[in-house]
């Protein structure tokens, strides 16, 4: 099973993972809008890309549909 | 005859409903959003004027994606009981948040001689940038609200409610954040 501080790292070491990776994605973005005309389909779709990393890894939208965190 | 109320056993716990409840609020307050994104394109289509810091935007939108992690790492310790680490974090994502709005403020500033308000543009950027703004600077209230009743030890490991709330707040506002920076700045 794992242990408590595991846990907590890994959990601490995940959010620096979704960071890098939106980082990324940022940098990705504005090469985009100097390089591609237009630019407009690929940063609407970079932004649901990252609006998901967000929503899924920080806001853990998935506990909704989690049935041992809706458990009384 | 027995007067006693029956009740129904329950089916979901508290925190589940409360955060159903949230997330009710939160998709309320993302059509207020989506209605602004959508009257960025409506009355200006893609144009953007040259004035605009395309640097600028990419430092501060840098800034709030960094106070995200900060965020996020408070509310994994204190949902581990770490109050060190996160009342360490809260105070990172408040000095963070500050800076982004000090950021906004720099660009508004430019903004008021290159394109002010009553210009198609300026109308549209102020209304965006002002809305979320006024929104990042509620959730630095609510941080320091946040921040103050960690230091008197009210929040814990099985009482981490309060935190997780308003940083699901904060990150809303990074999400939001995340369709106006490319539609203002780089299309």
């Amino acid at each position: 099973m794992e242990g408590h501080g595991q846990g907590k790292a890994k959990a601490l070491r995940l959010g620096v993972t979704v960071l890098i990776v939106l980082a990324v994605l940022t940098a990705v973005e504005f090469a985009v809008s100097a390089a591609l005309n237009p630019a407009l389909p690929y940063l609407a779709l970079i932004a649901l890309g990252k609006a998901y990393l967000i929503l899924r890894f920080f806001m853990h939208l998935g506990q909704l549909w989690d049935e041992r965190e809706r458990a009384p | 005859m027995s007067s006693a109320v029956h009740h129904p056993p329950a089916r979901y716990n508290r925190l589940f409903i409360d955060r159903l409840g949230y997330w009710f609020f939160l998709s309320s307050e993302s059509l207020l959003f989506l209605g602004l994104l959508g009257s960025r394109f409506y009355l200006q289509g893609t144009q953007r004027p040259e004035a605009l810091s395309q640097e600028l935007g990419l430092l501060i939108t840098t800034i709030l994606l960094i106070s995200s992690l900060t965020a996020y790492r408070a509310e994994t310790a204190i949902r581990h009981g770490d109050q060190r680490v996160f009342l360490r974090n809260v105070l990172a994502t408040l000095a963070l948040g500050a800076v982004f709005l000090a950021g906004v403020a720099y660009e508004w500033s430019q903004a008021f001689v290159h394109f002010p308000p009553q210009t198609g543009f300026g109308t549209v950027f102020f209304s965006m940038t002002g809305m979320h703004a006024f929104h990042v600077l509620s959730g630095l209230f609510l941080l320091l609200i946040l921040y103050r009743n960690g230091r008197r030890g009210k929040y814990s490991m099985e009482n981490h409610w309060a935190p997780e709330a308003i940083v699901k707040y904060w990150h809303f506002v990074d999400v939001v954040w995340v369709f106006f920076y490319p539609a203002l700045y780089l299309v």
